[in-house]
């Protein structure tokens, strides 16, 4: 079989372990829920606020439905009318939940029935409709023509100018940069410690050595890392189909175009943070002695994603500033920061291909490195590595110390 | 018999520790050779060496007069000192999995992993995870690991250790039979009596070199033979003989030390004249004398 017949068949089992077990189809159900969840959730509030049901209580009221209608267009609230004969019907209406609110207009007076309380949208409204109409009485009993006198009390419209106006969708965009870094945070810490801890187990269970005899140090780490990366891929590609299929049925967001354009951009940035983070994962699982040290050697790794992500508030908040940019170049940190930037849409042309440069030369490195620690760690059976030492450790030569005399046996 | 794994001059050191100080020797095909010495001496190192597991500082591992391979390597089957295999995996698939590792189809890798666990004693628990077997059935396993893909070579770093007498005799014949087949066959072992009863050639390491290598015959040939002889007499007998010393002497009579060269005849004539002969033979050094005799010189 060639090489990368046998690092198929290492991602092959890595996948089948993976599907095999319980935590996989625990963890994807959660996820999907909480995707689901967040999306359907306020898509059914926001559903759920149908326009408000005002009654309209004798002739009086009923005279000003016109007006009533006019404000609240203005005002861009959702109110339907209807008309009740009597005060009795409209409480009994209201008590019943049949009615939210129903007006009732007296000489000068003014009353509104509802329930618990008036939403201050719908107060407003109505306070203007009966306001507009007492004016109009009180200068028609007063013989003043009504014509002449409104133009001069109607408000002069104020026209706000923006000098920079947001985009569109900006806050789409912000919402998208979060949920990107997030997603980019959750996905690679998640999928990163799986590497670790698959590694760990090998070595650990002494499975390494066995595989070995047979297998190379670079087939082994490279179909594990596939094999872990594709699971997570799928893991998320269900995640992402559920959200899409859920925002479909309940129009809960509309998701913007440049999102869908950007996503090509942010699974490329997915698949490079991931090689990028999943081999550093794994070498850090070489170098346990303990399973039970996994949560140590990786914390480093956990800490750069943190910052990463927690940065992006910052990004949100100053996206021009210089100090963003050259943050951004930073390889640990780039895997967070630029999909939050290409979502909020700050990314220069110029930037890309020296992302592209830098995170490129960044994964070279760091293959070549973990490589080289995840070959002379694998079957070194002393104490728990450093990172130096275990990248000195050249063709499996341990440190001298009592555990590696017995090895050497 | 020209040896299909020559094993040549390998010296290793883990920083200043000397693992392998000049380690030779060859394994023919369908020879069982077995490797002995104590903790340290250099076993696991060699195995590891012939594995592609351990990069020898110096010397060279050949199989059929060339330097190993991957390829050959895949023609190998290799156990571990320390057992290792997926805990959570089924044994079916897990034994599969390595077969597949070494080059089968998925088709001949099952075949293969059915047939060797069925031969195992493990056809009942084929679809068991590794850890609901206890410690004896997960070295078969180990085991099943090492045969499924019929190697040319068999490296095996302490395979009876932790068996039961009827595992042991299951793993023996195995051995033998894979032999016969034409494959070599190289294993250490602390249980000296097993390594004797299996093995036709020993090679003895001790501090990373090899203090002897050759079949049970030939290295009791390199010893002093032994001579136990009963007479009705004191053992002073025995005391003037030129190139004899007297090892012990009890109920069963002296049991002498002949130097090479020595004519036994001589001996018997001393004897008999000491007194009447109820015995005179030579005793055979088992391999814990062997073994015992030249780690003490």
């Amino acid at each position: 079989m060639n090489r990368t017949g046998i690092t198929r068949l290492v991602a092959r089992r890595e996948i089948t372990e993976r599907l095999q077990g319980r935590l996989i189809r625990i963890m994807t159900l959660v996820t999907v829920l909480v995707v689901v969840g967040a999306i359907t959730v306020p898509g059914l509030i926001k559903g759920s606020s149908t326009p408000t049901r005002v009654g309209l209580v004798g002739t009086e009221a009923q005279a000003l439905a016109s007006t009533v209608e006019r404000t609240a267009i203005a005002a861009k609230a959702r109110m339907t009318l209807s008309n009740v004969p009597t005060e009795t019907a409209a409480r009994e209406q209201v008590t019943s939940g049949q009615l939210d609110a129903a007006l009732s207009v007296g000489p000068s007076t003014a009353r509104v029935d509802v329930k618990h309380s008036l939403d201050p949208t719908i107060r407003a409204v109505l306070q203007a409709s009966v306001d507009s109409a007492h004016l109009r009485q009180s200068l028609a009993q007063s013989g003043i023509p009504v014509d002449k006198v409104l133009p001069a009390l109607t408000p002069v419209p104020l026209q706000a100018v923006a000098l920079k106006p947001p985009p569109p969708d900006q806050t789409a965009r912000a919402v998208a940069a979060i949920a990107a870094a997030l997603l980019m945070y959750v996905s690679l810490a998640l999928y990163g410690t799986a590497v670790a801890n698959g590694v760990a187990q090998e070595k650990t269970s002494r499975t390494a050595e066995v595989l070995l005899a047979a297998v190379r140090p670079s087939q082994l780490l490279s179909g594990k890392v596939l094999g872990i990366g594709l699971t997570g891929l799928g893991q998320l590609a269900i995640a992402a189909g559920a959200g899409v299929i859920a925002n479909a049925l309940v129009h809960s967001t509309r998701i913007p175009g440049s999102v869908w354009v950007l996503l090509p951009a942010f699974l490329a940035c997915f698949l490079a943070g991931f090689t990028l983070y999943a081999f550093a994962y794994a070498a850090a699982g070489a170098l346990v002695s303990r399973q039970e040290e996994v949560q140590f050697v990786t914390l480093p790794m956990g800490l750069f994603l943190l910052v990463g992500y927690l940065l992006v508030y910052a990004v949100i908040a100053h996206p021009d500033a210089t100090w963003v940019k050259m943050v951004s170049f930073l390889p640990p940190l780039m895997a967070t920061l630029l999909p939050a930037r290409i979502a909020l849409g700050h990314v220069a042309p110029w930037e890309i291909p020296l992302d592209v440069v830098i995170m490129g030369l960044s994964i070279w490195g760091m293959i070549r490195i973990a490589s080289r620690v995840y070959a002379n760690a694998l079957i070194y059976s002393g104490a728990r590595l450093g990172w130096k030492q275990a990248l000195r450790l050249t063709d499996q030569k341990p440190q001298v110390t009592e555990s590696s005399r017995s090895a050497a046996a | 018999m020209t040896a299909e794994l020559e094993i040549l001059d390998l010296r290793h050191r883990f920083g200043e520790l000397v693992a392998l100080d000049g380690v030779s020797f060859g394994v023919g095909a369908g020879e069982i050779v077995g490797l002995v010495g104590r903790n340290g001496a250099g076993k696991t190192t060699t195995m590891r060496a012939v594995m592609g597991i351990v990069h020898p500082d110096r010397g060279a591992v050949k199989w059929s007069g060339h330097p190993i391979g991957d390829d050959d390597r895949l023609g190998f089957g290799y156990m571990p000192e320390e057992r290792g295999l997926y805990p959570q995996m089924r044994l079916l698939d897990q034994v599969a999995y390595f077969a597949r590792l070494h080059g089968f189809d998925a088709a001949a890798a099952n075949g293969a992993a059915r047939t060797w666990l069925e031969r195992l004693g493990l056809g009942e628990r084929m679809s068991d995870k590794l850890v609901a077997l206890s410690h004896g059935n997960q070295q078969r396993v180990q085991l099943a690991v090492a045969l499924v893909h019929g190697p040319e070579l068999l490296v095996l770093d302490e395979p009876f250790a932790g068996l039961d007498p009827e595992a042991v005799d299951s793993l023996s014949h195995v051995l033998f039979e894979r032999a016969q087949a034409g494959a070599a066959v190289l294993f250490s072992s602390h249980q000296l009596e097993l390594v004797e009863r299996i093995c036709r050639r020993v090679v003895i390491a001790e501090s990373g070199r090899v203090l002897a290598d050759g079949t049970l015959a030939e290295l009791r040939r390199r010893l002093p033979a032994q001579l136990r002889v009963k007479v009705d007499a004191p053992p002073a007998w025995a005391r003037p003989l030129k190139g004899v010393r007297i090892e012990s002497a009890g109920e069963d009579g002296v049991l002498l030390v002949v130097d090479p060269g020595t004519d036994p005849q001589v001996i018997l004539r001393a004897a008999q004249a000491a007194g009447p002969v109820e015995h005179f033979g030579f005793e055979t050094a088992g391999l814990v004398d062997l073994y015992r005799e030249m780690v003490s010189r």
